[in-house]
């Protein structure tokens, strides 16, 4: 091919770099997600010598000690999945398509109970309802004389853990049926009313119909949250005296560490994972048309007239569980000389702050571990969502869906099989990173890949191609297209998405649990590992630090324009 | 993960019926000469600059413990990593399995540990002049990696806002009355050392029968054993059927409602050594550190606000606190809960469910 | 400014040859239209010279230079072009005169040259007065304009147009056909233009290349393509004519429902199946003849409408086939009423294909 002969105002040829970079991704991408898996099949299917064998597998289903716990998690996954649906879909509805009052205060507090750490959730309601020093159980005895022996509520109980991860769960399926019901154009109810559906026959025929996927798609998700938590199950299935399976994976790793068996034991969750997301992809997939967006005419909101209140109601004391008790109880605790008494002069103290910031000495570490983990995954996670997002939106590569499959498939690994993989990849030779950031680093990214991802996928679809190609015609090479049009078209959904990784970083526990060492303690595990002394009123205040912080970035975002809160952030 | 971690507790389990006690090993003594806190040493540790101290003790008394270093010896800060001591020796194990050697002194509640990491050759001879002046024999390790910083008991404790002073538990065996059922509180021996020790003596003393009734006594079950004493004070469980007697007396001293019971049958005994390690990031601060620690001072500081016990020959016992001469005690036996552990930890987990 | 040369281009897409075997010419300064419906692969083939597609088969050679062959695909930023896209791809966050001038400082040009050609290029196309305006601020004929005027403005080698008026309402569309027309006998950049519209292709181009299934069916003049169909396909898609099928009797006639039909077009070889196509105004309604003669039908009326100017007549055959027949409005025939249909021999097309 002869370039040889440049026209009169031709730019001089430039090499093309994106091509080699776009290979460079891929490859990372696959040692990123491809090495921990392998590493888990590898053990999961290998005795101690090396050799192969299925005994790891026959010894799980053997043993009842394996079995009741993989019971547990489904029971509680199940259960969370169709509590979730039922109280948040019809909330879902009430702020998106009727005029109740204080819609945005109620999708805003939704939102701080979707970026609330669920271990802290659960460390709080361990304040609130433990059966005889929780506050809750204390005023119910206060209220009716009832003998100290009674109590209301029992949180050590799979009834109470099922409750604690469907509170902070809910907000997936809100946030899933909201944005799906904001996004059926008006016109489509219009149709059926202007047929004479009424406002009932309207909802039943078309309403409900258009938003069911999401709803079916928020259970999956929820029932995916449910199976995969660490730090609820830890926190309170242990006293309650049964495992979940992401609990039993990591007492595997107790001494003797039985690596084999908790790879064995994460094999089955990732495969559920899987068929689960593979399930959620067909229904929304086929269905996709209920979300899909465009010039739409405004939503008809449902006029509820004096029912608004009872509504609002509704929404205001579903909201006590994930946000106002918990804090309540957080900010009591951590004021507090004696946890479980009610804040009084008697009781004030401000030794607990005094305490985290001065006398303990993991304080300061995990901080600036936290701080430096959360700025570098949030800035990486966002430059590989940014540029797979270019790829897959593009095609720009021939094997772009492979690309596409690498940066979704870490949603289809829990985080504590992540942490196992992870461990089992980089603790040994060639790549000796356990004991350093930069495993937490690996795994942060990897676990915030997909949602990022996902958001900028979809912004840079909101992007026409043909931007970047009339600019490409005009002289760009692909590359300066990038930067010079494309990027600043999508500046919001580049700062939004840094900020999710950033919140989803500075919770996550589940792979950070199996990945630690003492110089690379960070603030989720520090609160984990208080707990275990049963320092609550530390935990309190290095909790409400992390909603500060989490909260202080979240309202960046969101004074983003153009920025909503549809997206997925990882359990914890 | 490792497995030289996993052979290496393999091979000892053939090993260690060899070894008598973890403080008379058969090997000939070879023992350093006793180290002083010298000039040179403080200046050397202020280079380095800190010291990395995991330990199982209770957090505020560890940070109260390094804080008090830290004002005798600025400019060298310590570091505290607490967590229960099958996590703490978990934790070094993995650490030292991918060769990160973050651990400068380390403490734990389970003496049992210390018999594998000198037997790995990862603990530093190193002898302070306290040890050597003021120790028993049997309190020090005769090749002189470790010893005994601090020493207290696994106790029955109970709530006196819920609980009447003549109808608390004596004994272990009051434990199972069913009168106790769902209120009492107990930790767990795979994360806690405290009890893993406790539970070896009492299952040699008192028969696994009576854990198995235990377990059916519907008990909260928390991991560390500072834990229980917590949930006593907040009042969330009227018993506490094993965990620390120094929280307990903590508690009671800051005037929070619990009361210890010392149990008929014995009350279980544990040691927490401390050792320097071979690869100690900052060696000069570690023997410091290690140095001090075993002064009258640190012993006494220890006992007054720790509501430990110290086997300093000068260190005298806070008055109000049961003297431990008056106590009856079950015996410590290292080699043998080393020998048990797993045994211990599965069989545990069999009963009690987690 | 040089040709374009496509020489046995294929777009391969799994199995699906979208643009198959295409070759065409493209001379300096012609506007080449490529014609089909939608799907015919004349969008791909345009985004093939372009660059941003690479050929499975076949090559690009714009004047001197090879640009696309299989494996080797010259950059669209290195070919010295200009596109104008379907959406007019204005940038929302430049303004107009940003987007203009874009191209221009790509090149790195100096500041003085930019000035006056940015000038020179707003008095063309007469946008002086928005050049402080965002995309979003104005009207679809507007961005229309400048879109234009971006991709004038570097004067290009070539200049590629895609579908560049469809999302224009109808007035503004033809008010905009002329104005491309305009534009290019100003600057004579050689020109592809893709559309689907017939009219648009008819106004602005010098060559029509009536696209169908990945493949070419004929490249002419606006004139030859319409009066001089070659095959079915472009006699139906161009004008959309009435097709006859019989078989040949001879050298030049068919038969066709008994009667023997004269055409012109190809020779036609004797027993051999043909097509013929006649337009719907060429068919003219005569009165009953005396006997049997050529291209002489009868038939009886199904349905007419009224359209202002004219009729349209629905005609049924006595072998069942229908024919649309255009006739002067003033002539008024009563669905039901039997009629006879004078085909006139040199409108009567033989089709090769």
């Amino acid at each position: 091919m002869s370039v040889a002969s440049p026209a009169r105002t031709a730019r001089p040829a430039r090499i093309d770099f994106s091509q080699p970079v776009l290979i460079a991704f891929a490859a990372v991408l696959c040692v990123l997600i491809a090495l921990p898996l392998s590493w888990l099949v590898y053990f999961g299917f290998t005795d101690r010598t090396g050799a192969f064998t299925l005994e790891n597998f026959g010894r799980l289903l053997a043993d009842p000690a394996f079995v009741e716990p993989l019971l547990i998690t489904l029971v509680i996954a199940i259960s969370v999945g169709v509590i979730c649906c039922l109280v948040a879909a019809p909330m879902g509805w009430l702020v998106a398509r009727t005029d109740m009052p204080f819609r945005r205060t109620v999708r805003m507090l939704v939102m701080a109970s979707f970026v609330t750490p669920p271990f802290l959730g659960a460390v709080a309601w361990e304040l609130l309802a433990a059966p005889n020093s929780g506050l809750l159980n204390q005023a119910y005895r206060a209220l009716t004389g009832a003998s100290p022996d009674r109590h209301l509520f029992d949180i050590y109980s799979l009834p109470g853990l099922i409750f604690v991860i469907a509170c902070y769960t809910m907000p997936y399926v809100f946030v899933l049926v909201s944005n799906a019901l904001d996004r059926i154009p008006g016109d489509l109810e219009d149709a059926s009313a202007i047929l004479g559906g009424r406002t009932a026959d309207t909802a039943r025929r078309v309403t409900i119909p258009l938003v069911l996927p999401a709803v079916l798609a928020g259970a999956l998700v929820a029932f995916l949250q449910a199976m995969t938590l660490f730090g609820s199950p830890a926190i309170l299935a242990i006293p309650a005296g049964f495992h979940t399976m992401t609990t039993k994976i990591w007492s595997l790793f107790h001494y003797p560490p039985k690596p084999e068996l908790a790879a064995a034991a994460s094999l089955p969750l990732l495969l559920l994972t899987v068929v689960l997301l593979r399930a959620e992809h067909a229904i929304l997939g086929r269905r996709g048309y209920s979300v899909v967006g465009g010039r739409q005419s405004d939503p008809r909101l449902v006029r509820l007239g004096a029912l608004k209140w009872l509504a609002l109601a509704f929404c205001f004391v579903l909201l006590l569980n994930p946000i106002f008790l918990p804090y309540g109880a957080l900010l009591n605790a951590a004021f507090s000389r004696v946890a479980s008494q009610v804040l009084s002069p008697g009781n004030f103290t401000l030794h607990n702050i005094e305490f985290v910031f001065f006398e303990l000495s993991a304080t300061k570490l995990a901080l600036k571990n936290t701080f430096l983990l959360g700025v570098s995954a949030a800035t990486i996670g966002t430059v590989f969502a940014l540029v797979i997002g270019y790829v897959t939106a593009r095609k720009a590569v021939t094997h772009w869906r492979a690309l596409e499959f690498l940066a979704t498939a870490p949603v289809a690994i829990p985080g504590i099989v992540l942490g196992v993989g992870l461990f089992l990849s980089y603790s040994r030779a060639p790549f000796i990173l356990y004991g350093t950031l930069w495993i937490l680093l690996i795994a942060f990214v990897t676990i915030s890949l997909p949602a990022a991802y996902q958001q900028l996928q979809s912004a840079f679809r909101s992007v026409h191609s043909e931007l970047e190609d009339a600019s490409r015609i005009l002289g760009a090479t692909r590359l300066r297209a990038l930067a010079g049009i494309t990027a600043p078209l999508l500046r919001t959904g580049v700062i939004a998405t840094w900020c999710f990784i950033f919140v989803g970083v500075i919770r996550e526990l589940s792979a950070a649990i199996m990945l630690f060492t003492s110089e690379t303690k960070v603030v989720s595990v520090l609160i984990f590992d208080l707990n275990e002394s049963g320092d609550l009123a530390a935990i309190s205040v290095l909790g409400i630090m992390m909603l500060v912080i989490t909260f202080a970035v979240v309202i960046l975002a969101n004074r983003i324009p153009g920025f909503s809160g549809g997206v997925r952030l990882r359990d914890a | 993960m490792r497995r030289r971690g996993l052979s290496r507790r393999d091979v000892l389990k053939g090993s260690t019926a060899i070894a008598a006690s973890v403080f008379a090993s058969p090997i000939a003594a070879a023992a350093p000469e006793p180290s002083s806190i010298t000039p040179a040493l403080i200046e050397a540790a202020r280079k380095e600059g800190k010291i990395v101290w995991y330990t199982s003790v209770d957090l505020p008394v560890a940070e109260k413990i390094a804080r008090a270093f830290e004002v005798k010896f600025s400019g060298v800060a310590a570091r505290v990593e607490r967590s229960g001591a099958e996590r703490v020796f978990q934790r070094i194990g993995q650490e030292y399995g991918s060769r990160i050697h973050a651990v400068d002194v380390v403490n734990s509640s389970d003496a049992a540990h210390f018999i594998v990491w000198k037997r790995d050759g990862w603990l530093a001879p190193f002898v302070p002049e306290d040890v050597a002046r003021h120790y028993p024999p049997e309190h020090k390790d005769p090749d002189g990696t470790f010893a005994t910083w601090r020493a207290w008991l696994s106790v029955i404790g109970y709530n006196t806002k819920l609980v009447k002073p003549e109808e608390a538990p004596k004994s272990f065996a009051d434990l199972l009355d069913p009168k106790w059922v769902g209120k009492i509180v107990k930790a767990h021996p795979s994360y806690s050392g405290t009890i893993l020790t406790a539970t070896y003596q009492m299952a040699r003393d008192l028969g696994w029968d009576y854990f198995e009734k235990l377990a059916k006594q519907r008990v909260m079950q928390v991991q560390s054993s500072a834990d229980p004493p917590k949930k006593l004070a907040l009042g969330e469980r009227a018993i506490m059927a094993d965990g620390n007697e120094y929280n307990l007396f903590l508690l009671k001293e800051s005037g929070q409602p619990v009361e210890i019971v010392y149990p008929t049958e014995g009350t279980p005994l544990i040691v927490g050594p401390n050792g320097v390690f071979r690869d100690a990031p900052n060696p000069n601060a570690a023997r410091l550190f290690q140095s001090w620690m075993f002064t009258n001072e640190a012993q006494q500081l220890m006992v007054e606000i720790g509501g430990l016990r110290s086997f300093h020959a000068l260190v005298k016992e806070k008055p109000g606190r049961k003297p431990l001469r008056e106590i009856k005690l079950m015996k410590d036996d290292p080699v043998a809960v080393e020998r048990e552990s797993e045994a211990i930890k599965a069989r545990y987990t069999q009963y009690f469910r987690v | 400014m040089a040709s374009v040369e496509l020489q046995g281009l294929t777009k391969r897409f799994g199995a699906l040859a979208v643009v198959d075997d295409v070759s065409l010419r493209v001379d300096h300064g012609l506007l080449m239209c490529l014609l089909g419906p939608s799907g015919c692969g004349k969008t791909t083939t345009l985004r093939l010279v372009a660059g941003f597609i690479e050929p499975s088969a076949g090559k690009i050679r714009v004047g001197e230079r090879t640009v696309s062959t299989p494996g080797r695909t010259l950059p669209p930023e290195q070919r010295n072009m200009s596109m104008i896209f379907q959406s007019y791809a204005l940038w929302p966050h430049m303004t107009v005169a940003e987007n203009i001038v874009y191209g221009l400082r790509l090149r790195k040009v100096d500041r003085e040259t930019i000035a006056n050609k940015l000038a020179a290029i707003l008095a063309t196309t007469r946008l002086a007065a928005l050049i402080d305006r965002y995309p979003g601020e104005l009207s679809g004929g507007q961005q229309q304009r400048v879109a234009l005027a971006r991709a004038m403005i570097v004067e290009p080698e070539t200049l590629l147009l895609d579908e560049p008026l469809s999302n224009l309402d109808a007035n503004l569309r033809e008010e905009m056909r002329f104005e491309v027309r305009r534009l290019h006998d100003q600057y004579r950049y050689t020109s592809i233009y893709v559309t689907h519209d017939q009219a648009e292709a008819m106004t602005t181009a010098d060559l029509i290349a009536v696209m169908n299934a990945g493949k070419i069916e004929q490249v002419g003049t606006p004139e030859d393509v319409y009066d001089r169909p070659q095959s079915e396909f472009v006699a139906r898609f161009i004008g959309s004519s009435n097709i006859l099928k019989g078989r040949n009797l001879d050298d030049f006639r068919i038969e066709f429902a008994g009667i023997p039909l004269r055409c012109v077009g190809i020779k036609l070889a004797p027993g051999a199946a043909t097509s013929v196509s006649i337009r719907q105004h060429d068919i003219r309604f005569i009165a009953a003849p005396a006997e049997t003669a050529e291209n002489v039908l009868s038939g009886k009326i199904l349905r007419q409408v009224f359209l202002g100017g004219s009729r349209d007549y629905m005609v049924e055959l006595s072998n069942g086939t229908q024919l649309r027949v255009v006739a002067p409005a003033g002539e008024n025939i009563a669905p039901g009423t039997s009629v006879w249909l004078h085909l006139p021999a040199e409108r009567c097309r033989a089709l090769a294909r």
